[in-house]
C-alpha cells in the first residue's frame, strides 16, 4: 500500500468491516428468528381455550365467551410446522410479521410500533439519566474513596444495586401515588388531553413518565456507579495520570483524562443497554401500566400469540444486534488503541 | 450554570405536576364518570369494532345490544330493554318479534332501524357460535331474519329449538348498517340460505364463503365511532378510553355524566390503587384481599355493593386416575375439607362457603330445587365418615398415613395456575387440612392459565381447580360437569361420548351413572336435553343432575362467588343497591336504566 492511496483503502476497509458486521448481524437475526419460531410453537397451551376460560373468569357467560372466541380459531396457524416456517420466513423478507391473535385482525408491526414509543421514553430516559448520574458519581466516589462522601456514594450504589426494580417501583407508587398522591399511578398520559404539542398533553406525558423514569434510573444507577468507581480506581494507578499531575495540570484536566479512559468499558455496556431497551422493562411497565414492549411480550406469551411473540423477539434481537454493531464501530472511533489500520 | 440547570429541572417538574392533575377531573355540568371495564383491558391499537374481542367498544357505553340480561338465578330469558323496547316470543319458541326503540338514533343522527339489526345479525353469522351458527342442526340457531317494518324485525329459530334462543338473540350487539353494511357482499343472504338449507358441495362452499368473511369483519376499523349508546368514543390511549355523551341517545335525559373515562389496568393491584386513591366512581367485581379491602373502605366515599354471581369454584377430579376412579375416595375428601376455612383464606370478601355439592351456586340451587336442596348430603367435616369411605375404597392406614389399596403411598397432587392467587391459597389450605388427616397432599402450580388449561385438558392432573355453576342457563351450569370436559360432545346436533383422555375428556367420569330413584342415566344426555325441554322438565332434570353431582362427587364445590363491587358516592349517587338484578351490568347500563345521578353539593 502506497502513501498516495492511503485514503481509499481506509474507506474500503471501513466499508468491508461494516459489510462484515451487517452480514454477521443478518445471520444472527435469521438464527434467532428460526430458533424462536420453533421454541414458540413448542410452548404448550391452546390460545383460544385460554381466552374462552379467561372470559368466563371475568364473569362472561359461556355463550358470550363462545361468541367472543369462536372466530379466533380462524387466526390459528395451519399447515405443518415446516410449511408454517417457510411462510414465516417468506413474510419476514417482506417485513411482514403477521397478524396478532390476542388483538385479532391487527398487524403485529402496528402493535410493536405502538408499544415501542412507550418503551423508548421511560427506558431510554432512565438509561441515559442513570448513566450520567452513575458515571459522574462514580468518578467522585473513586476520587473521594477515602472520605465520607466516597463511602456514602459507594454505599448508595451497593444498596440500590441490590434492591429489585419492582420493589423500588412499588415503593414509589405507594408513596407518590397512594399515600401522597401527587403523581399518577398508571398509564402513559391522561386521555382527557388532546394529543399534540400543547402544554396540557406534554405536561401530562411528563407527569406520567416521572415515576417509571425515576424507578428505572434508581434501579440501574447502582450498577453504573460501582462499575465507574472501579474503572476510575484502576485508571488512577496508570502512569499517565501521575505524569499529568507531575506536569502540574489542573484538576479539571486530570478529571477529564480520568473520566475519558475509565468510561471506555462502560460505553460498550451503555450501547448494549440501549439495544436492550427494545426488550422494555417488564416490571416497570407492569407496575405503572406503561404499555411498552416488555408488557407486550409478557401478554403475548400468556395468550400464546405466536405471531406477536415472534415479532417481539425479533425486534429485541435486531435491537441488540444493531447495538452491538454500532458499539463495535464506534469503539474503533473513540479508542485509538483498537482502531484497525491506525498507527497504534 | 448549575443553578440554572437546577431551576430548569424544578420548573419542568412543577409544570408537569401542574398541567397533569393526578386525580379525577370533574368538569362543570355532569362531570367525568371514572370506572374500568371489567370484561377486557383497553387496547388502543384495536379498532372501534364490537366484533373484535378487544375492540374499543364498551358494553353499555358506546356498545349497545338489543337488551341487557338481568341477573336472575334461574331464568336466562329475563332482560332489560335496550335498543329493543319490547319483544314477543311465539308459544312454541319458533320465532321472536322485536320492536325497536322508536326514538333510537346513531351518534351521527341517523335513525336506528331494523336494517341495522339485520346487518348486525348477518355480521354475527360470519363469527359463528350460539344463535348464529351456520349448521342448521345446531341448537338454537336462527333460520330466518325478516324485516317487518323500519322498527320491527322477526327472527325465526331453526328446527332444533333451544330454550336460550331468545337470550342469545337479545344479546346481539347492533352496529350501524350505513357503516358496517358494506362488509356483507350483495348476495350474502342468498349465500346464507344455501349454507343453512343446501346440501353437498354448494352448502359447504357457501359456509366457507361466510366464515371467510370473519377476518375482514373483525379487522374492520371505522374512522370514528358511530354509537347508538349513551356515549360515543372520543379518544383512546393505552392508559384509558374517553367517551363523551351521545346527543342523539334515545334516553339522554337519564344520563348524568358528560363524559366517561375508562381506566386501563394490567392487574388487580392497579385497580386497588385506583380505589384506594378514590379515583373510581365504580369498579366491577374485583378480587380483593382483606387488608386491601380495609384500605379501600377507608377511602372517602367508597362503599361496597354485593350481589349474586352465578359462579362457583370447585376442585375437580380426573376420575380415570386411581384412586379417584373410586367414588368413596372422592366422598372421603369431601368429608375432610373444611370449606369455610378454605373460603376464609382464599376468598373472604368474594365468596361464601359452598353449602353442599350440587354443581350449582346455592342461590340458584335453592330456586331450582326448593326443599330438595336441603335433602342433599351437605358433606360437613366428618373425619369418621371420611375414614369409613376410605376403608370402603380399600385404602389402608399405614404408619400414620393413608395408603393405596396395594400399600403403595397415596400422594394427592392438587394443580392450580400460579397466577390465580385465590386458587393457590385455597389449594394450600386444602393440602394442609389433608396432611392433618394423614394424607400426603401437596400443591403443584402451572406457570400460567393457558398452560394450566392445556395440561388439564390433556389429562395430566389428578385434581385441578375448575369453575362450575355458570348460570343462569341450566345447560351452562351442568355442561361444566357433564359436558366436553367429561367426554360428551355435540356435533351437528348429535351427542357423542368419547373415552377418558381423548378430545379434551379430562374428568374421565362414566357415561352412565346410578341416579338413585331415577335409575341408571346418562348425565351428559340429560344435560343436553336442558336446552330443549319445557321449564317443568328442566326442573326435574336439574334435580336429577344435582343429585348425581351430590352422590358421585365429580367435583368438590368449595365456594360460591359473591359479586363484590365498589362505588364511590363523592361525585355520583343512586347506584344500584345490594342484590339488584343489574349488578353484573356496566355502569353505562345503570345510567340507561335511570341510575347514577350527579351528587348535589
Amino acid at each position: 500500500m502506497t502513501q498516495t492511496t492511503r485514503g481509499r483503502p481506509r474507506i474500503g476497509a471501513i466499508a468491508r468491516k461494516v459489510a462484515g458486521h451487517v452480514v454477521r448481524g443478518l445471520v444472527m437475526i435469521w438464527v434467532v428468528a428460526t430458533i424462536s419460531f420453533f421454541i414458540i410453537r413448542e410452548i404448550p397451551g391452546n390460545p383460544v381455550l385460554g381466552q374462552y376460560e379467561s372470559l368466563i373468569q371475568k364473569g362472561m357467560s359461556p355463550d358470550q365467551a363462545e361468541r367472543a372466541t369462536a372466530v379466533l380459531y380462524g387466526f390459528l396457524p395451519t399447515g405443518s410446522l415446516w410449511q408454517q416456517y417457510l411462510g414465516y420466513m417468506g413474510s419476514l423478507l417482506h417485513l411482514d410479521l403477521g397478524r396478532s391473535l390476542s388483538t385479532p385482525g391487527v398487524e403485529v408491526t402496528t402493535l410493536i410500533g405502538s408499544a415501542a414509543r412507550w418503551t423508548v421514553l421511560p427506558v431510554l430516559a432512565g438509561t441515559l439519566l442513570s448513566f450520567l448520574l452513575g458515571v459522574t458519581m462514580g468518578v467522585y466516589a473513586a476520587i473521594k474513596r477515602s472520605g465520607k462522601l466516597g463511602d456514602m456514594l459507594a454505599l448508595s450504589g451497593s444498596l440500590l444495586h441490590g434492591v429489585p426494580v419492582y420493589v423500588i417501583g412499588l415503593l414509589l407508587t405507594a408513596i407518590f401515588a397512594t399515600l401522597w398522591p401527587i403523581l399518577p399511578s398508571g398509564g402513559p398520559v391522561d386521555v382527557e388531553f388532546t394529543p399534540g404539542l400543547n402544554p396540557g398533553y406534554v405536561g401530562s406525558l411528563l407527569q406520567h413518565a416521572v415515576l417509571p423514569v425515576v424507578t428505572y434510573t434508581l434501579a440501574s444507577y447502582g450498577g453504573w456507579i460501582l462499575a465507574m468507581k472501579s474503572n476510575v480506581v484502576a485508571v488512577l494507578g496508570d502512569d499517565f495520570i501521575l505524569a499529568a499531575e507531575l506536569r502540574g495540570m489542573t484538576r479539571g484536566i486530570v478529571f477529564r483524562y480520568l473520566a475519558r479512559n475509565a468510561i471506555l468499558p462502560l460505553f460498550t455496556i451503555l450501547a448494549l443497554s440501549i439495544g436492550m431497551l427494545f426488550g422494555g422493562s417488564i416490571f416497570i411497565e407492569e407496575i405503572f401500566n406503561y404499555p411498552g414492549l416488555g408488557l407486550l411480550l409478557v401478554n403475548s406469551i400468556s395468550s400464546r400469540d405466536y405471531a406477536l411473540m415472534g415479532g417481539t423477539f425479533l425486534v429485541i434481537t435486531i435491537g441488540i444486534v444493531v447495538a452491538n454493531i454500532v458499539a463495535d464501530l464506534l469503539y474503533t472511533v473513540i479508542d485509538p488503541r483498537v482502531r484497525s489500520g491506525g498507527a497504534a | 450554570m448549575k443553578r440554572l440547570a437546577a431551576i430548569a429541572a424544578l420548573a419542568s417538574i412543577a409544570t408537569a405536576t401542574a398541567c397533569g392533575g393526578a386525580g379525577t377531573s370533574d368538569s362543570a355540568g355532569g362531570g367525568v364518570y371514572t370506572t374500568i371495564d371489567g370484561s377486557k383491558q383497553i387496547n388502543a391499537s384495536a379498532p372501534i369494532n364490537p366484533f373484535n374481542p378487544v375492540g374499543s367498544v364498551f358494553s353499555g357505553y358506546n356498545g349497545m345490544a338489543l337488551a341487557w340480561p338481568k341477573n336472575d338465578p334461574i331464568d336466562p330469558n329475563q332482560f332489560y330493554p335496550a335498543l329493543a323496547s319490547s319483544w314477543t316470543v311465539a308459544p312454541d319458541r319458533s320465532a321472536v318479534v322485536i320492536h325497536l326503540q322508536p326514538g333510537a338514533r346513531w351518534s351521527d343522527g341517523e335513525p336506528v332501524t331494523s336494517d341495522d339489526v339485520r346487518v348486525s345479525i348477518g355480521l354475527a353469522y360470519t363469527q359463528g357460535g350460539t344463535a348464529f351458527a351456520l349448521d342448521p342442526k345446531a341448537a338454537g340457531a336462527a333460520a330466518d331474519v325478516q324485516v317487518v317494518d323500519a322498527k320491527t324485525i322477526k327472527v325465526t329459530q331453526g328446527a332444533n329449538r333451544s330454550a336460550t334462543f331468545l337470550s342469545n338473540l337479545l344479546q346481539t350487539v347492533v352496529v350501524p348498517a350505513h357503516v358496517y353494511g358494506r362488509l356483507l357482499p350483495a348476495d350474502f343472504w342468498r349465500t346464507l340460505k344455501t349454507a343453512q338449507t343446501g346440501t353437498g358441495a354448494a352448502a359447504d362452499q357457501a359456509k366457507s364463503r361466510i366464515t371467510g368473511l370473519a377476518e375482514k369483519v373483525i379487522a374492520f376499523a371505522p374512522a370514528h365511532d358511530v354509537s347508538a349508546g349513551p356515549f360515543v368514543l372520543e379518544r383512546v390511549n393505552p392508559g384509558a378510553a374517553l367517551l363523551r355523551r351521545n346527543p342523539y341517545f334515545f334516553n339522554g335525559r337519564a344520563i348524568a355524566p358528560d363524559k366517561v373515562k375508562l381506566l386501563n389496568y394490567t392487574g388487580n393491584e392497579q385497580i386497588w390503587n385506583y380505589l384506594i386513591s378514590g379515583q373510581l366512581d365504580n369498579a366491577p367485581f374485583t378480587s380483593v384481599p382483606t387488608a386491601v379491602m380495609d384500605r379501600i373502605e377507608h377511602a372517602s366515599g367508597n362503599h361496597v355493593v354485593k350481589g349474586y354471581s352465578p359462579v362457583s369454584t370447585a376442585m375437580a377430579f380426573d376420575q380415570a386416575r386411581k384412586p379417584y376412579d373410586n367414588v368413596h375416595v372422592r366422598r372421603a375428601l369431601a368429608y375432610l375439607i373444611d370449606r369455610s376455612q378454605v373460603t376464609r383464606i382464599a376468598s373472604p370478601e368474594g365468596g361464601t362457603p359452598a353449602a353442599t355439592i350440587s354443581g350449582i351456586h346455592a342461590k340458584a340451587a335453592r330456586a331450582w330445587l326448593g326443599s330438595s336442596f336441603d335433602a342433599l348430603e351437605p358433606y360437613k367435616v366428618d373425619p369418621a365418615k371420611a375414614a369409613a369411605e376410605l376403608r370402603a375404597a380399600g385404602m389402608t392406614w399405614r404408619g400414620g398415613r393413608w395408603a393405596m389399596p396395594d400399600g403403595s403411598p397415596w400422594k394427592v397432587r392438587i394443580s392450580v395456575p400460579a397466577s390465580f392467587s385465590d386458587w393457590v391459597a385455597a389449594a394450600k389450605s386444602i393440602s394442609s387440612q389433608l396432611v392433618d388427616h394423614g394424607i400426603d397432599a401437596s400443591v403443584v402450580t402451572a406457570a400460567d392459565y393457558t398452560l394450566y388449561l392445556s395440561e388439564l385438558a390433556a389429562g395430566k392432573y389428578d385434581i385441578g381447580f375448575w369453575l362450575v355453576g355458570l348460570g343462569p342457563s341450566p345447560y351452562n351450569i351442568f355442561q361444566r360437569l357433564f359436558g366436553q370436559a367429561n367426554g360428551w360432545q355435540m356435533f351437528g346436533g348429535r351427542l357423542t361420548h368419547v373415552p377418558p383422555g381423548k378430545d379434551g375428556n379430562w374428568m374421565g367420569g362414566p357415561q352412565y351413572v346410578d341416579a338413585g330413584p331415577d335409575g341408571r342415566v346418562d348425565p351428559g344426555a340429560l344435560t343436553a336435553k336442558l336446552n330443549f325441554v319445557s321449564p317443568q322438565e328442566q326442573k326435574r332434570i336439574v334435580g336429577v343432575l344435582a343429585g348425581i353431582a351430590n352422590r358421585q362427587v365429580p367435583v368438590i364445590q368449595l365456594w360460591d362467588y359473591v359479586n363484590t363491587q365498589f362505588v364511590n358516592t363523592s361525585r355520583y349517587t343512586a347506584f344500584p343497591p345490594d342484590d339488584d338484578q343489574s349488578l353484573r351490568l356496566s355502569s353505562g347500563v345503570w345510567m340507561q336504566l335511570g341510575m347514577i345521578k350527579k351528587r348535589q353539593s
